[in-house]
């Protein structure tokens, strides 16, 4: 039988950087993956003359060079960021909410944010230069916390990072109301909400606001050949390495031993790999579910407290005409009903109800995205219910039309663009795509939602309690990071790394 | 400045204390109910996207004299748009060879028989070796429902002119079956051109499906006939039947594509409302010249014949390798594969994505090899 010192299973952003931790590591590592591209979400596709970005909006955290983020410093260190060309993004957000009267493109920069934001709102400065403070606390506490790996001595912690500890308890709301957040400039500094998946009630400040002051204080970026770029040329570390990855095969069991710990794998079509050691880059509902013949009760029952985040849904297009003739101002907008997040979390559980999105033009960032005289969009929702769980095979590609067409007319009457009559190609992805090309339980692309109880903080200090079977870790939005492209990184990283420390424990 | 929501400062403090332990009592507290293993959207996409499987030939119709229906039984029930594609396998020798064809039949047989069927064209190795050994009862191994030459309700015009060429009538003929069931909803005028009237495939049954939302209009090229427009499909014809409010999907031959291009051109449509559907691509005309190629499919390593006018996938699938097949126009890229070393001709518009051509990879489908070639590629899907 073939034996490797660790299996990864499935090549998403996750895993792809846990199998380079594993090589650096210097462990013999096979990466197998169902799909016959690696990436998981982080890819692309051709449509006509367009190559269409399948998922990332911007890059958090990655900031350029002289004002590098943790992206960047793990990309330098996995020696990846310079296979990579990289573009800036001109604005942080224009969020839209008609309703309620708002309409406010907010800028990158601290200063600028701030001043944008009195602008908006007068009398709101001490109160956002507030929320920065707090969150630049945050994120020095966060990386103190990775630097000891998530152990840390509680006492210093309260000395050193004392507001963190006292807001890390807190949901986005209590924190922003305790500071005395006006209401109008909460709703602008809540916009990102829909980039986490959980309400303003649910959310964790620590890692919403971790998240808002690194996207603005360093900007975010984006690959010019699409995030397939950044798959590619983490592949290519991999080999480099000397890694293998297997494409188009799937891992369809996780053998155990007598001590209930990894032993191997099994592949569709029955190959046996023999390793102790797997970084599962995918949920335990899918490995506790139907990958392991004894699961243990402690696992189950965990799996079952978590509750999914928003089931993804993304509509691409492919435009005739330049985005200065579409009217198509910005790179990325927020388009909300209600900035009250939890009474939008409410109506983004109906296909007939949810009408948020979050929209790109990629050539706001980067012109030459797509042919001159052409502009390329994806407009992307998420249901916060399996909804699509009750769309058939018949009705699906009318129930695809009518979202679609949902998206399009709440675009053109939010920002007064007109894009229906230009396109030239359309594609839409919904959670039945997310379900069959990355495996999640209802087409899910958030991980487990970040709930009152199971936010960040929690999470990230629970990793060796979450360690149920021995050999068997996890990457990806459903660790201990949470979602998004610069988290998934990131759990790969301390996955990986944890592994390594697995496997010389063991000698 | 320092934090504090609660009156007393410590008690921000103690309920961070208390995550871990309230954390810990909601994961141990929930039921332990087994865990799904399937969930509704996979069972929708089962039938949408089956992945390759076995199906049986359960009839097999002359057409033409040189064209044929072939109707498989699949495993379970399917459900595509009309105008997509299927590929069809089969081991021939030492060959694992196969072609795509655009599914004849509706949507909704499909969905509620598990039956599709494909009109297939003597022509070239596969349909050929179809056309002449294919029999009731063989096996053949089917893929996904694939393609986008499909109506698109916010693309699309209301009327579709559609403009087919010999064997390229079959996604017509799903369409317009589709419209009859009403598993799709637009108007479609069909110009068929053919040489002869008996080269018209599917006639009786494309006039029993007319009606208000489907016309098909015949057109002649080498036979004069009262009853026919005749010559080849022009702007003027497909003025004069659907008007010039139309979306312009063809299927047929290069030589149609290449007439009908200059034609649609007097129409001023622009690419938006112009769709075609893909051929695959054929040998190239060069001298023939013989080169190695070793292809690497996970830990095994083949070493191969390849000649230098036919595409990598072609020595890879003479050679009996299980690779992946689909499209074989360079442009889904389910052959996605890494090229180690070699030199290599990309048959028409290169298709990869950007990042593709920076890190080396190619589609095998559609690329030429111009030396001796090493090649990564997916294990391919045909089950043995």
């Amino acid at each position: 039988m073939d034996k490797y010192d660790a299996v990864v299973i499935g090549a998403g952003n996750g895993g792809m950087v846990a199998a380079i931790r594993l090589l650096q590591g210097g462990a013999k590592v096979l990466l197998v993956e169902k799909h016959n591209l690696p990436g998981g979400f982080a890819t692309s596709f051709r449509r006509g003359r367009f190559e269409f970005e399948a998922s990332l909006h911007e890059l958090n955290d990655f900031g350029p060079k002289e004002n590098g983020g943790d992206v960047r410093a793990l990309f330098d260190e996995l020696g990846v960021t310079d296979k990579i060309e990289w573009t800036p993004i001109p604005d942080a957000y224009r969020l839209i909410c008609k309703s309620e009267g708002l309409d406010a493109l907010m800028p990158f920069g601290k200063q600028a944010y701030i001043n944008a934001m009195e602008k908006q709102v007068p009398g709101s400065r001490k109160a956002t230069e507030a929320f920065f403070e707090l969150a630049e606390q945050t994120r020095a506490a966060q990386a103190y916390t990775s630097s000891k790996n998530g152990v840390v001595d509680s006492s210093y912690m309260v000395k050193n990072h004392g507001n963190y500890v006292r807001t890390g308890s807190y949901s986005v709301n209590e924190v922003l109301d305790s500071i005395k957040m006006p209401d109008k400039a909460k709703r602008i500094l809540n916009a990102y909400w829909c980039y986490l998946g959980a309400h303003c009630d649910d959310l964790s400040f620590s890692h919403y606001a971790s998240m808002v002051v690194r996207y603005i204080t360093r900007g975010a970026m984006m690959p010019k050949g699409r995030s397939h770029e950044i798959s590619l040329a983490l592949c290519e570390r991999i080999r480099e390495l000397g890694g293998e990855i297997w494409f188009n095969t799937e891992a369809e069991k996780i053998l155990t031993g007598a001590d209930g710990g990894v032993e191997g794998v099994t592949l569709k079509g029955g190959r046996q790999i023999k390793t102790r050691h797997v970084i599962a880059n995918c949920s335990p509902h899918v490995v506790y579910g139907r990958m392991m013949d004894k699961v243990p009760e402690r696992a189950v029952r965990a799996a079952n407290a978590r509750k999914f985040a928003g089931r993804g849904f993304c509509m691409f297009l492919g435009l005739n005409k330049s985005a200065d003739e579409l009217g198509i101002e910005n790179h990325n907008y927020f388009l909300y009903d209600t900035m009250d997040s939890v009474r939008q979390y409410e109506l983004m559980k109906s296909i007939d109800t949810n009408r948020v999105q979050a929209t790109v033009c990629l050539n706001r960032a980067y012109p030459q995205c797509s042919p001159a005289g052409t502009a390329m969009m994806y407009f992307t929702t998420l249901y916060m219910s399996d909804a699509w769980g009750e769309v058939t095979a018949r009705d699906y590609a009318k129930t695809k039309e009518k979202v679609a067409n949902i998206m399009i007319d709440r675009f053109e009457s939010d920002t007064g663009s007109r894009i229906r009559e230009s396109i030239e190609e359309i594609a839409v992805a919904t959670p039945l795509t997310y379900a069959r090309y990355c495996g999640h339980p209802e087409g899910g692309i958030y991980g487990y939602e970040s709930q009152y109880w199971d936010g960040l903080n929690p999470r990230l200090q629970m990793m060796e309690h979450d360690h149920i079977t021995r050999g068997l870790r996890f990457a990806g939005g459903y660790s201990m990071r949470l979602s998004g492209y610069s988290s998934a990184y990131f759990s790969g990283d301390i996955t990986g790394r944890q592994t390594v420390g697995d496997i010389k424990k063991e000698g | 400045m320092k934090f504090k929501r609660q009156i007393f400062g410590f008690m921000d403090l103690l309920r961070f204390k208390k995550m871990v332990p309230l954390r810990a009592k909601k994961l141990a507290e929930a039921p332990a109910t087994p865990l799904p293993t399937s969930y509704r959207v996979d069972r929708t996409v089962k039938i949408l996207h089956p992945g390759m499987q076995q199906a049986e030939l359960t009839e097999i119709r002359q057409e033409t004299p040189d064209m044929k229906t072939f109707t498989f039984r699949l495993s379970g029930k399917m459900m595509f748009r009309a105008g997509e594609y299927v590929t069809v396998g089969h081991k021939i020798g030492d060959s694992l060879a196969s072609r795509p064809y655009a599914i004849a039949s509706s949507p909704l047989t499909a969905l509620e028989k598990g039956e599709i069927s494909v009109g297939i064209k003597k022509a070239g190795f596969f349909s050929g070796w179809m056309f002449d050994n294919a029999k009731t009862g063989d096996k053949f191994f089917i893929g996904d429902p694939s393609g986008f030459f499909h109506y698109d309700g916010v693309r699309d015009r209301a009327v579709v002119a559609g403009i087919a060429g010999g064997s390229g009538v079959t996604p017509f003929l799903s369409m317009a079956r589709a419209i009859a069931e009403g598993s799709e909803d637009f108007s479609l005028v069909l110009f068929y051109g053919a040489r002869t009237e008996k080269d018209l495939a599917y006639k009786e049954e494309l006039d029993k499906l007319c009606s208000d939302k489907f016309k098909v209009v015949y057109v002649l090229s080498d036979e004069k006939n009262e009853k026919y427009e005749s010559g080849f499909v022009t702007a003027e014809l497909v003025e004069k039947y659907a008007g010039k409010d139309v979306s312009v999907f063809m299927c047929g031959p290069q030589a149609m594509f290449d007439f009908a291009d200059k034609e649609m051109a007097k129409l001023d449509l622009g690419g938006k409302y112009v769709r075609k559907e893909s051929n695959c691509v054929a040998a190239r005309d060069v001298a023939p010249t013989q080169y190695k190629l070793r292809v690497h499919i996970r830990d095994e390593v083949f070493e191969v014949n390849a000649d230098a006018r036919e595409t990598l996938l072609t020595a890879m699938e003479r050679a009996g390798l299980n690779v992946p097949a689909k499209c074989r126009a360079g442009g889904c890229g389910y052959c996605h594969s890494r090229l180690i070393s070699g030199k290599y001709t990309i048959a028409g518009a290169d298709k990869r994505r950007v990042a593709d051509a920076k890190f080396g990879f190619i589609h095998p489908c559609c690329t030429y090899p111009d030396s001796d070639v090493e090649l990564e590629v997916p294990a391919g899907e045909i089950p043995q």
